[in-house]
């Protein structure tokens, strides 16, 4: 680009010595100055030690900004092994509770048992409540299903400076839904008891999802999802099989690659249940 | 070579002290780190034409450092600080891509 003959507007100018020529004026003028004055005059003594100061300020302006903007990344790393800390010591608490519930739900029907006439109705009617309510461990025949996520495969991403991109959901295609799905269609069919992952379904469990875990009665659980019912085996596997959920994770199995399967057992072992006592509801009387 | 040798005694007092950034200061490190930048390329490429002058670079620096602050300070409280930041560090870049490409023409005459 030639110069103009004639001077443009001084805002306009001004930007197109910023793109074209950024020298900055205030050196030539000064230079100019210099020459116009005599020549080249001695420095005055104050020159050395103002570049001197100037450039430790700039230089120390530099490596501020370097610590500060390092200073993050530790920081962050802390908190994230303080939070996981955290969850460990958590996890740990509620084992240890869960441990001392089932201790003492042993204690409790081995006294029950000592404190009741063997053989009486009594007897037989709190195992079978206790039974349904999924407060003590039941064994038995009937059916496993299986359900897994897709193996992780390392797609290449075409989409540059994005590696390490993860599919939408966050790599999760079974979620809560899922499971209960399952579940239901488990107890349609007529299962008995039903354990999610070991863990007891009661008749207030919940399965829920948060994040990206899948909750059973507040228990974060991951893939591999089992689900073991207990239940008359063959009827459960063929009501089981000619259901819309198992087609409906067939399809999926195929199209998506999740892992689907479900097979008989001869013998599934189900733990007790955690056992929430009504505070509220209490029987009706006279039934 | 004055101006080197306290350009690297600041980098190490800075890196030995490493100071706290106080949280108001914050939004101005990105402004106050190119302009140190603008300075010291606009000071070598002045140095290398020969027309370095001490009162020049100190009072162009400081006022770049003020003028760009003052910007982002009207436009943090007018609430186009952010977008007046990037426009400080994109001017203050150009200049500084300007001034690096004539200290390489200067230097390997290419």
């Amino acid at each position: 680009m030639a110069d103009p003959p004639t001077r443009r507007p001084y805002s306009t100018q001004q930007l197109v010595d910023l793109v074209l020529d950024p020298r900055d004026r205030g050196y030539e003028e000064a230079a100019q100055r210099k020459a116009s004055s005599g020549g080249v005059a001695g420095r005055a003594w104050y020159e050395q030690p103002m570049v001197a100061l100037g450039c430790v300020i700039i230089g120390f302006i530099l490596a501020a900004a370097w610590v500060h903007t390092h200073r993050g990344a530790p920081e962050a790393a802390k908190v994230h092994d303080s939070l996981v800390q955290r969850v460990r010591t958590a996890e740990g608490t509620t084992q240890g509770l869960a441990d001392q519930e089932a201790k003492l739900n042993n204690e409790l029907s081995r006294l029950q048992s000592a404190a009741l006439p063997d053989s009486s109705t009594l007897v037989r009617d709190l195992n079978r409540s206790q039974l349904i309510a999924g407060e003590v461990a039941a064994t038995g025949p009937g059916l496993e299903v299986r359900l897994s996520e897709p193996a992780p495969t390392a797609e290449p991403t075409n989409v540059p400076g994005h590696g390490e991109r993860t599919p939408s959901n966050g790599g999760h295609i079974l979620i809560d839904r899922d499971v209960r799905s399952v579940v239901n269609e488990l107890w349609a069919d007529g299962a008995e008891a039903v354990a999610v992952n070991g863990i007891r379904l009661t008749p207030t469990s919940a399965i829920r999802f948060a994040g990206d875990a899948v909750l059973v009665d507040f228990s974060p659980i991951a893939s591999p999802y089992v689900i073991d019912a207990i239940g008359q085996a063959d009827h459960l596997d063929v009501a089981f099989a000619s259901s819309d959920v198992a087609s409906r994770y067939q399809t999926l199995a195929s199209a998506r690659g999740i892992g689907f399967s479900f097979g008989t057992q001869s013998k599934l072992e189900l733990p007790a249940g955690a056992v929430t006592v009504p505070q509220y509801a209490t029987a009706t009387k006279g039934h | 070579m004055v101006g080197a040798l306290a350009l690297i005694i600041g980098i190490v007092a800075g890196l030995i002290l490493r100071p706290t950034v106080p949280t108001w200061l914050e939004p101005y490190l990105p402004i106050a780190v190119v302009a140190a930048l603008d300075a010291v390329f606009g000071g070598v490429r002045a140095r290398l034409d020969g027309v370095f002058d001490a009162k020049v670079f100190v009072v162009s620096f400081v006022s770049n450092v003020l003028v760009a602050a003052l910007i982002v300070y009207l436009g943090d409280k007018l609430g186009v600080g952010s977008q007046l930041s990037t426009a400080v560090v994109v001017v203050l870049g150009i200049r500084i891509f300007g001034n690096a490409a004539a200290i390489r023409r200067r230097l390997f005459r290419a």
